[in-house]
């Protein structure tokens, strides 16, 4: 298979790596770059499990090939809290509002909440809802996922 | 402050304590079983029929033998002959001679990478005699239909259980209603897809990485179906992304990565894309129930009759168990004595159904809520006091032999009715124009623990306390999302006036923990909360003796305040936890402070005909809800939902409401979305674009309330909270529905079409009456 040299910037940080065309960008980030908090759960884009952030766009790394992300940016949970560990407001709410239970669709919720929040920094609930609509949860009927991202939303726009 | 030397701060227990994995979700450091790596490791990809039942006549497996990078190709005739099962023996680990549904697994490549082994597969010729098929229960039981295996008539499990005079209850009952009920298969639909690393170790033993719900359970279906001695298998839960029962007998990718990994040597991972997922994991079991229902003038149900035929699939995993909480749990919620039930579990063509959250209770809740609604209509009472005309009450026992230590339906159902309005709501038909509003209500009862099987129904847990004064606690019950590692860590801290965070809970392993059932019938809560409260107080009293003799003063006048043991009313005389369990050591030859307790379930294993205190202690929950029907679109909207639990003490009200929030979806989903679609055996939406699980703008901002009936049994009066919310919504729904618009669904799930051609035909009959 013929594979082609990408440059891209993942969470910071620079990569030149060589990947076969049919590479996914899921793939890449779990398996090329060890970076397995971007979950695959269908394969189709439905789940939202492995939703990034690529030039500040929240795509599904599940069907996008990894070489459409040539030079650009892509940030992954794993790059959300800074390099000493201090968690993003994001990260933080979902802790305490009971925005997680069995964590399998998390990093793709927060993602998806990361980049809507930069759009729309003071969101209503309904916006809110209506920004989830790419990610499924099967644990929390989206309360707490809802009531995280309205929290993260306050104190964001507060500091 | 203290009390005989008890430990004070109640803090913990009760509160709302963030879940203790929770930091590891959050920042994508929790390894599921797709994140972890082995050296040497394999990838293993599954062949399935394409037929719903056909003779395997021949397969040719020399072309995928020979692609660069496989390393192994096995079919049905590689493994164990003996048939295995957990509980019928219907199965091998890959189909020999016949295929009995369309998914089923028949061969198997072994390859250095996942592509490498998918286009393998497609070099796999097998040749198949097609056989006729029976997809249909109630058809599978007639005579003549194919048989799926030999010898059974299709029949693949039954029930009878009769109790008082059913006969003499309907003659006296003011009002008699029967209808048939259709409920589909629900797929769990747990984010994380079933995966498995499998690892021989050189020595002829196995270990298993896999998100299971029972590790021991895990062992005991891999030693059936290897044919291999407990002590030769090691099973390791890996943290899981969701089971809702799907992952309690997963009987397919653990198992056949098993047997992969010994065949080739070396570590196998296994990974079910969605599509494998949706084909091999045991969705809910599929009913049809007959019910028949008499009530007095006053209220009283005075009889229940029922009928079910449910839907076994090609192979038996647990619902026979689901058939059997369909045929009778619900009956213990109310006051009845007179209950009589047949239910028939027929094999089919189909995937394999099983053990789902509510394990069967839902397939009855939908059905009797549904029932009490148009009895009270019948007799000119409120569907809600007749269920509290009915309701049990505590120190009761029903008409199974359930003794009630704690009930709070009456509470629930009240606290449910109120909080949606129903007073102004129910019955008043105001709208005529395109959309209508109405409300209904369901209420459901469960367990906490269910001893069915064997004739122990415990929970042990290890506290062990390492030298820095940090608890490992170790245990072989599993949290597979619910949280149930933080609700142990929330007991361990309490018990021993520790922080939450000096507690951790190890991975569940079968070679270290203590024997355990699992995380089934919403029982870890109750069984293993109470051994966890058990070892703490154990360990505690170790830690006071070190100390007692240390310091020469009486255990009795020692507490422990944030980690420091001391002498009552004296702070500075005494030592940190950490110096005790040091001391302990290096005073005990080495023995570290090791306190290992268990509980066993007051319950009792029902008797033949069914009858038996089977649970430590009974949940109940309520839920109402108001829709709104848009007669335009035939579309059915969620305006409000309460569901209300009765979980005995809240332990944890984050984790509670989350609980009942996320069975709650699920319930709602049921009802309205869900269900698997067959074409002549064919599973035709086994995707999420197909098959809708409800998104986050589908549903409202669902409400939920705790009733704390504090339950005698309960570790502080708690009891499960996991499942009984996913009851009560259909009934609800179909409630409210027909509230709103005078037209009854008893067929699952109610979608846009069929309510507008139900309005159409209401409309057609109306005209013509008038």
């Amino acid at each position: 298979m013929e594979k082609h040299s990408i440059d891209v910037i993942v969470n910071g940080d620079d990569y030149t790596l060589e990947v076969p065309a049919r590479r996914l960008l899921a793939d890449f980030l779990r398996d090329d770059l060890g970076l397995t908090g971007t979950k695959r759960g269908c394969e189709t884009g439905i789940c939202g499990a492995c939703t990034v952030s690529v030039d500040g766009k929240a795509v599904k790394s599940c069907i996008m090939l990894a070489i459409q992300a040539r030079d650009k940016q892509v940030l992954t949970i794993e790059g959300l809290s800074d390099r000493d560990g201090k968690l993003h407001p994001l990260q933080q709410s979902f802790i305490e509002r009971g925005g997680l239970q069995c964590g399998f669709c998390t990093p793709g919720f927060i993602m998806t909440a990361y980049v809507f929040l930069a759009q729309v920094p003071s969101p209503r609930e309904e916006d809110i809802r209506a920004a989830l609509t790419g990610n499924l949860c099967r644990c929390t009927g989206y309360v707490g996922i809802v009531e995280s991202i309205l929290a993260a939303a306050e104190k964001m726009s507060g500091s | 402050m203290t009390e005989n030397g008890k430990t004070p701060s109640p803090s913990l227990i009760g509160a709302s304590v963030p879940q203790v994995t929770a930091r590891a979700k959050v920042t994508g450091a929790a390894q599921y079983v797709a994140d972890m790596k082995m050296a040497g490791m394999l990838h293993a990809k599954i062949l399935r029929s394409p037929y719903p039942h056909a003779r395997i006549v021949g397969i040719d497996t020399s072309r995928a033998r020979v692609v660069k990078g496989v390393r192994l190709v096995v079919t049905g005739e590689d493994v164990p002959e003996r048939r295995w099962g957990v509980i019928k023996k219907d199965q091998h680990i890959l189909a020999r001679d016949k295929v009995r549904f369309v998914g089923q697994e028949v061969a198997a490549v072994v390859a250095i990478d996942e592509n490498t082994a998918i286009d393998a597969l497609e070099l796999i010729h097998v040749e198949y005699e097609q056989l006729p098929a029976v997809f249909d229960p109630a058809s599978a039981l007639e005579p003549g239909a194919p048989e799926i295996h030999d010898g059974t008539g299709n029949l693949a499990w039954e029930v009878r259980i009769d109790r008082g005079d059913v006969e003499a209850g309907f003659k006296r009952a003011a009002a008699v209603y029967e209808a048939t009920y259709d409920m589909p298969y629900q797929y769990p639909g747990y984010m994380e897809p079933m995966g498995t690393i499998a690892a021989p170790d050189g020595s002829g033993r196995l270990t298993i990485w896999a998100p299971v719900q029972s590790i021991f359970s895990a062992r005991a279906r891999l030693c059936d179906a290897l044919d291999l001695s407990p002590s030769k298998i090691r099973v390791i839960q890996t943290v899981t992304g969701g089971g809702f029962g799907g992952k309690v007998t997963e009987d397919s990718n653990t198992v056949i990565a098993g047997f992969l990994a010994l065949k080739a040597r070396r570590p196998v991972r296994l990974i079910n894309n969605r599509l494998e997922d949706f084909l091999s994991a045991h969705s809910s079991v599929p009913a049809r129930v007959w019910l028949k229902m008499g009530l007095a003038k006053d209220g009283e149900i005075l009889a229940k009759e029922s009928s079910i035929i449910a839907d076994n699939g090609a192979y038996t995993g647990l619902a026979t168990s689901v058939t059997y909480v369909t045929a009778m749990r619900t009956d213990s919620m109310h006051r009845l004595q007179n209950v009589r039930t047949h239910a028939r579990l027929a094999y089919t063509n189909k995937i394999p159904s099983g053990a789902f959250r509510g394990m069967g209770l839902q397939q009855m809740a939908f059905p009797l809520n549904s029932h009490i609604a148009m009895l009270a209509e019948m007799i000119g009472m409120d569907p809600v006091d007749v269920h509290l005309r009915n309701a049990i009450r505590t120190g009761e026992t029903s008409v199974h032999g359930w003794h009630m230590g704690s009930v709070g339906l009456s509470e629930c159902l009240i606290r449910a009715r109120d909080g949606i309005g129903w007073k102004d709501k129910y019955q008043r038909r105001q709208s005529q124009g395109a959309r209508r509003r109405g409300v209904g209500i369901g209420a459901a009862i469960h367990v906490s623990g269910n001893r069915a099987r064997d004739d122990w129904e415990g929970a042990s847990v290890i506290v062990r306390v390492n030298e820095d004064g940090r608890i490992v606690l170790i245990t072989g019950e599993s949290d597979i999302g619910q949280g149930s590692q933080t609700v142990l860590s929330q007991i361990c801290a309490h018990e021993l006036g520790i922080p939450i965070d000096h507690v951790t809970v190890a991975a569940p392993d079968t070679d270290s923990a203590p024997f355990s059932i699992g995380s089934i019938s919403s029982r870890v809560t109750t069984v293993a909360g109470n051994a966890a409260i058990r070892a703490s107080r154990l360990a505690r009293e170790k830690l006071l003796a070190v100390v007692s003799q240390k310091l020469e003063v009486a255990s009795a006048d020692l507490v422990i305040e944030d980690g420091f043991i001391h002498v009552v009313g004296a702070r500075d005389h005494g030592m940190s936890i950490a110096d005790a369990a040091r001391h302990h050591i290096f005073r005990s030859g080495g023995e570290g402070i090791y306190a290992h307790a268990t509980f066993d379930a007051p319950s009792v294993v029902p008797d033949k005909n069914f009858y038996g205190n089977v649970s430590t202690a009974y949940s109940f929950a309520a839920t109402a809800v108001e829709v709104e029907v848009d007669t335009q679109t035939g579309q059915v909207r969620i305006v409000d939902s309460l569901a209300v639990d009765d979980c005995g003490k809240a332990l944890n009200p984050l984790a509670v409401h989350g609980q009942t929030n996320g069975a709650t979806a699920q319930g709602i989903a049921w009802a309205l979305y869900e269900k698997l679609e067959f074409q002549d055996g064919q599973l035709i939406n086994g995707n999420f674009a197909d098959y809708t699980l409800p998104t986050a703008d589908s549903l409202p901002h669902l409400r939920s309330g705790i009733v704390e009936s504090n339950d005698p049994n309960g570790p502080y009066g708690a009891k499960g909270a996991s499942e009984t919310a996913v009851a009560p919504p259909a009934g609800a729904i179909a409630n409210a529905i027909y509230d709103a618009i005078g037209i009854r669904f008893n067929t699952l799930p109610i979608k846009p079409e069929d309510v507008l051609k139900a309005l159409q035909n209401q409309g057609a009959s109306g005209k013509s009456n008038a």
